[in-house]
């Protein structure tokens, strides 16, 4: 009884300690819906963490090509997500009209983009500090881009 | 307490802990500086009053991003002028010109049309333009008429800029032919609450202003 007893404890400080790591970045979801007869429902909810990680795991040359396309937008893309970062929930862009609505937000240190019309609907949910992870993975892998 | 008891308190324990490492990123996320300037922006369809854009940026952020942004004209946060367009006027002259005068009224042009003035009191240099245009069926009726000239105005587009001269200071700082944009946008910061631009006419309404609230009112 008391092995099993320690064994549940370990299992489940094991998991806890994992899904801390794993959820520690927040997750990135999408979410898509087609407002259509036979329309595709896409709902993909990743942990920010797996994204860094799964760069580690892209070839270098891969990642090398990557880095040079994205090159002209990684300043930017660094200089956003920290900054997006500092600041509280808010809303920074919302357009609207009759039947369509775009809105990009700040949420707890998450960039939430909604764009909604009639056809679909499609929400993105990405944390800040994956951002950065990324522009970060892509920089070492070409420094001199 | 017996061992099961004190293992399921261990094991909840843990799981408290490792929910709690969860909780760092939020709560940073939630702190900002309560001084911290926003730029706001909102277009109001006249017509159709379903149609907003509502765009707040914080000043900070713009300021640090703007560099970082390189397209066309736009460089390290200053905007290069076609000089083409800079040959036959002295922009940094007329600036200190206007910098140097007294306050006052500089240009009022009143006419049928149009009536526009640009002044300089309090540090603020004012921009206010006023088109006057007649709805097709008000200038239709009063086609012929003696009095069509004493008619009123259907309606007026207006556009109404207040800018602080630290801020047009700052915004001719870096050159000839150069616009600093984030300078301009430091300078505006500094400043404090400001309504900068605010246009009227028949379809829209345009505000842009600066205050320390994250949200538009």
């Amino acid at each position: 009884m008391i092995f099993l007893a320690k064994a549940a404890l370990g299992f489940g400080a094991t998991i806890a300690v994992v899904g801390a790591y794993v959820f520690h970045e927040g997750v990135i979801r999408v979410d898509v819906d087609e407002n259509r007869a036979a329309g595709n429902h896409v709902h993909v909810w990743v942990p920010a963490t797996t994204v860094s990680l799964g760069l580690r795991c892209v070839p270098r040359d891969r990642l090398e090509e990557a880095a040079s396309k994205a090159q002209p937008f990684l300043p930017l893309l660094r200089e956003i997500s920290k900054e997006l970062e500092k600041y509280p929930n808010a809303e920074l862009v919302d357009v609207k009209d009759a039947s369509d609505q775009v809105r990009v937000a700040i949420v707890n240190g998450r960039l939430q983009i909604d764009a909604v019309n009639e056809d679909q609907v499609v929400h993105v949910r990405v944390p800040a500090a994956a951002i950065r992870d990324v522009v970060d993975r892509l920089e070492n892998a070409a420094p001199g881009i | 307490m017996n061992q099961p008891s004190r293992s399921l308190l261990g094991f909840v324990s843990a799981m408290a802990l490792g929910a709690c490492s969860l909780v760092p990123p939020f709560a940073a996320a939630q702190t900002s500086s309560s001084s911290e300037q926003w730029i706001h922006v909102r277009v109001e369809s006249r017509e159709d009053k379903t149609e907003t854009v509502r765009v707040n940026v914080p000043v900070d952020m713009a300021v640090k991003v703007l560099p970082a942004i390189k397209h066309k004209n736009l460089c390290n946060g200053k905007v290069h002028i076609d000089s083409a367009h800079l040959d036959d006027v002295d922009l940094h002259t007329m600036l200190d010109a206007v910098r140097t005068a007294k306050d006052g009224e500089y240009v009022t042009v009143q006419s049928k049309e149009n009536d526009v003035r640009v002044a300089k009191s309090g540090g603020y240099l004012y921009i206010h333009a006023t088109e006057k245009k007649y709805r097709e069926k008000a200038a239709k009726a009063s086609e012929g008429k003696e009095s069509a000239n004493k008619t009123p105005a259907a309606w007026e587009s207006k556009v109404e800029v207040k800018v602080p001269m630290k801020v047009v200071d700052a915004l001719f700082s870096a050159g000839k032919d150069e616009l600093d944009v984030v300078a301009a946008l430091r300078a505006l910061s500094a400043n404090g609450n400001t309504e900068l631009v605010n246009v009227k006419d028949e379809e829209s309404t345009v505000r842009v202003w600066i205050d320390s609230k994250s949200v538009s009112d």
